[in-house]
Parts: structure tokens; sequence; C-alpha cells
């Protein structure tokens, strides 16, 4: 997948990678071609929250080459991932105000910071309680 | 923080060279255009709030963390929807 803009913080970094392994679904890996120790983990915006709607800016479906006159459907026409951090001593969040968008017939993707979001980018994801410590 | 009022049209000066002017003003947003030397970075203040968070995501824990990161997501009640 081509990001020609990078995305935030890592602007050089245009290509990536999407790996999905059956025992980790449905997490997804976001693998830099240019730099093999920079790996994202995200999650699909869906399985992160099942209702999860895009609302993206006219800038960022011009440059994913979307339509303007609606937004894409997510699967159909678009990947949307959120990327996932885990720190230590924190819940684990997702980054649902600024997804990862990727046009599924060009392969070209940018990280599309939502207007309107109900969405933070530190989402707290649901979690059942660990099993027995 | 100094606070000014400005009608649709009108401009706020910063230094010698940056220009702010109220393009459009809207029933929820407005509209601005902005003019400043290149070398003058101009973003939303999502952009940066997005690069930290890409820059704390990319310390990429353990796959120990993930599993049960995994092992412990529920689909369900919504986020966001509060």
């Amino acid at each position: 997948m081509v990001f020609p803009d990078g995305i935030p913080a890592f602007e050089q970094e245009k290509r990536f990678l999407a790996l999905r392994q059956p025992i980790n679904e449905p997490m997804v890996f976001l693998q830099s071609l240019a730099n093999p120790n920079l790996c994202f983990a995200t999650l699909p915006a869906m399985a992160a929250c099942p209702h999860y709607q895009l609302n993206m800016a006219p800038e960022d479906l011009d440059a994913l080459g979307l339509e303007r006159g609606r937004q894409p459907a997510i699967g159909r026409d678009v990947l949307c991932l959120a990327v996932l951090s885990l720190e230590e001593n924190a819940p684990p969040t997702a980054n649902l105000l600024a997804p990862i968008v990727v046009n599924l017939h060009t392969l070209r993707g940018r990280q599309a910071i939502q207007t309107d979001s109900p969405y933070s980018h530190r989402e707290v994801l649901p979690l059942r309680e660990a099993a027995c410590s | 923080m100094l606070v000014m009022r400005r009608r649709a049209g009108e401009s706020i000066l910063i230094g010698e060279d940056i220009e702010i002017q109220i393009l459009h003003i809207g029933e929820s947003r407005i509209k601005i255009g902005i003019s400043a030397p290149k070398s003058v970075p101009v973003s939303m203040k999502e952009v940066k709030l997005v690069g930290q968070e890409n820059l704390a995501a990319a310390q990429l824990r353990s796959v120990a963390a993930l599993r049960n990161l995994l092992d412990r997501l529920i689909e369900g009640p919504a986020c966001g929807e509060k």
C-alpha cells in the first residue's frame, strides 16, 4: 500500500504492507517496507467499534481518489484501520479519530483525521477483565 | 490568550508576514485563510496529536501484550457513542 504523504510523525514512510495472521485475528499489522523496525498494530475500525462511521474531509477523499459526494463504504471501497497504542500501566487505546484509510481499488492510503468526530485519538477499547490473575 | 472579534473578510496579522483571514462563517464552522512564509509549518492541531499517538504506537510492545489484548477484546458496547 502506498501512502504518498506518509502518516503524521512518519512522513517519510510511504509504503506499508498489511499483514494478517489467523492467530492474531482480527488484528492487522502495518509493516513499513523501508524500515523493518517500524510496525503498527491496528484493528479494523469496525472491530474496535461496531457502528463506526467514516466522516472524511473533502481533501482526504480527493487525496485517495474517492468521490466527494458520499462517504466511502468500509470494506467495499476502503480498508479502515485504527492504530493501537499499548502502553504499560494504561488501558489499550485505538485511534478512531484518525483511522488509516486505504482505497481498496488503488491501494493508496492516508491517515485521515475525521471531521466532527465523536471519537477520540485515544479511544479506550472495550475489554473483559483479565481472566484470573 | 488574546481574544479578538472579527467579521467575515477581516484579517489578523501575526508579526510581519503571517496573515489570517476569516473567509466564511458557517453555522458550525468557519473557513480561514492563512498566508505564511514556507518556513512556518501550518497544520491542524489534530495532526500533532495524531503524530504523538503514532510515535507512542510505534513503540511496539511485546507479542504477549497483544495476545492478551486480543483475548480480552469484547465486541460491542460501542465506544464513542456515549
